[in-house]
């Protein structure tokens, strides 16, 4: 796609391939009906994003745009790097009433689908049963929404509700 | 890879799309004329024509009640219909597409201890940085590695582009690329090899000093 081939030739089998998918959810329904985030980057490139709150009636925001092959080969560096797709959420804390996350990735052959309760800090984490695989979570999710808030935010000059 | 195995696993994802609360919430929302894509296809039909291995799946979220809030996520997103997302306008074809107040630069490869005067020392010479993230690291509060950059026209991006990328920043080679697509990435269907099981981060180069 790229006007110049920054990446070379292999930006398109390495990113632009089928084999990659990211899907991000967390959210809760309470008193504000039900509030949430939610982003997934498509194999051919597209980015959607929908984040709804019914606080002082705010409503549904949802933004797509097609991203670069550069920026899904950037998402699944990131996603390479944490390592998650090693980890298992059997001992993550299940989803609760004050709310769920779910990440879903499809990376070569290998398709994780992990849900667990939100997670309020590091202190969540380390007395949780696999500290170790719920702060890759943790810190890899945090990256994830900050790579796609900026991308939001440049593209549309949103600013997206922090939930 | 053998061509001819499923993706069943990936069925487990399949919720059912006719349990769209969020879309009544709404209240914009038109019929959908079709079938709202679904997981599945998007990952199935995908394109590389070696993408039919078996996948291996791993998460609870392959076991559970379809019925649970998870379920939801198809009207969240893939079924809410065309006309629920915003989007700025495009026209279709391969290419960058403008922001809404200018052109994104994606820099990847980018030095954990690299600062944003770097950055505007490189950048801001093809043009006026708008706009600079550089973000870091979550765990670490080094620089994650890459940086967003806006300019206000198509020619000082296009300029980044072409003269920075492949260059160097504090020994590292950084990439310079658009961030964003006028379409769809085109699939490549003559994909020979499987994909790679490497972690190693893509495209090599960029991370050889």
């Amino acid at each position: 796609m790229a006007a110049v081939g920054g990446a070379g030739n292999g930006a398109g089998e390495e990113a632009g391939g089928a084999a990659f998918y990211l899907r991000y959810y967390v959210g809760h329904k309470g008193k504000f009906g039900h509030e949430f985030l939610e982003f997934e980057f498509r194999p051919n490139g597209k980015l959607r994003y929908a984040n709804n709150s019914n606080y002082k009636n705010d409503t549904m925001i949802r933004k797509e745009v097609f991203v670069s092959p550069s920026v899904l080969r950037e998402a699944r560096r990131i996603i390479q790097d944490s390592e998650i797709m090693k980890e298992d959420d059997s001992n993550w804390p299940e989803p609760d009433r004050v709310g769920r996350q779910e990440l879903e990735i499809v990376m070569g052959n290998e398709h994780i689908s992990f849900t667990t309760s939100k997670i309020g800090s590091l202190v969540d984490v380390q007395t949780s049963k696999d500290p170790e695989g719920l702060r890759i979570f943790y810190y890899l999710v945090q990256d994830l929404k900050c790579f796609v808030f900026s991308l939001i935010n440049l593209h549309f000059k949103v600013k997206p509700i922090q939930l | 890879m053998a061509a001819a195995a499923m993706n069943t696993d990936v069925e487990a994802v399949d919720f059912d799309s006719d349990d769209d609360d969020l879309m009544d919430e709404e209240g914009t929302i038109e019929p959908s004329p079709a079938p709202a894509p679904r997981l599945r296809s998007t990952i199935a039909g995908g394109g590389g024509g070696d993408d039919d291995a078996p996948r291996k799946t791993k998460g609870r979220g392959f076991r559970e009640d379809p019925n649970s809030s998870s379920a939801h996520r198809d009207s969240r997103l893939a079924g809410a219909g065309r006309s629920g997302f915003d989007a700025l306008a495009s026209d279709g074809g391969p290419g960058p597409v403008r922001s809404i107040e200018g052109w994104i630069v994606l820099v990847t490869g980018v030095h954990e201890e690299a600062q944003e005067e770097d950055l505007h020392n490189i950048f801001g010479d093809y043009g006026q940085v708008k706009n600079l993230h550089l973000n870091l690291d979550r765990r670490t509060g080094f620089v994650k590695g890459y940086a967003l950059i806006e300019y206000e026209n198509f020619e000082q991006a296009k300029r980044a582009i072409r003269e920075s990328d492949g260059t160097e920043l504090l020994s590292q080679i950084i990439s310079v690329d658009w961030a964003f697509s006028n379409g769809p990435v085109k699939q490549r269907s003559t994909r020979k090899r499987s994909p790679r099981p490497n972690r190693s981060r893509s495209p090599p180069r960029r991370r050889y000093p």
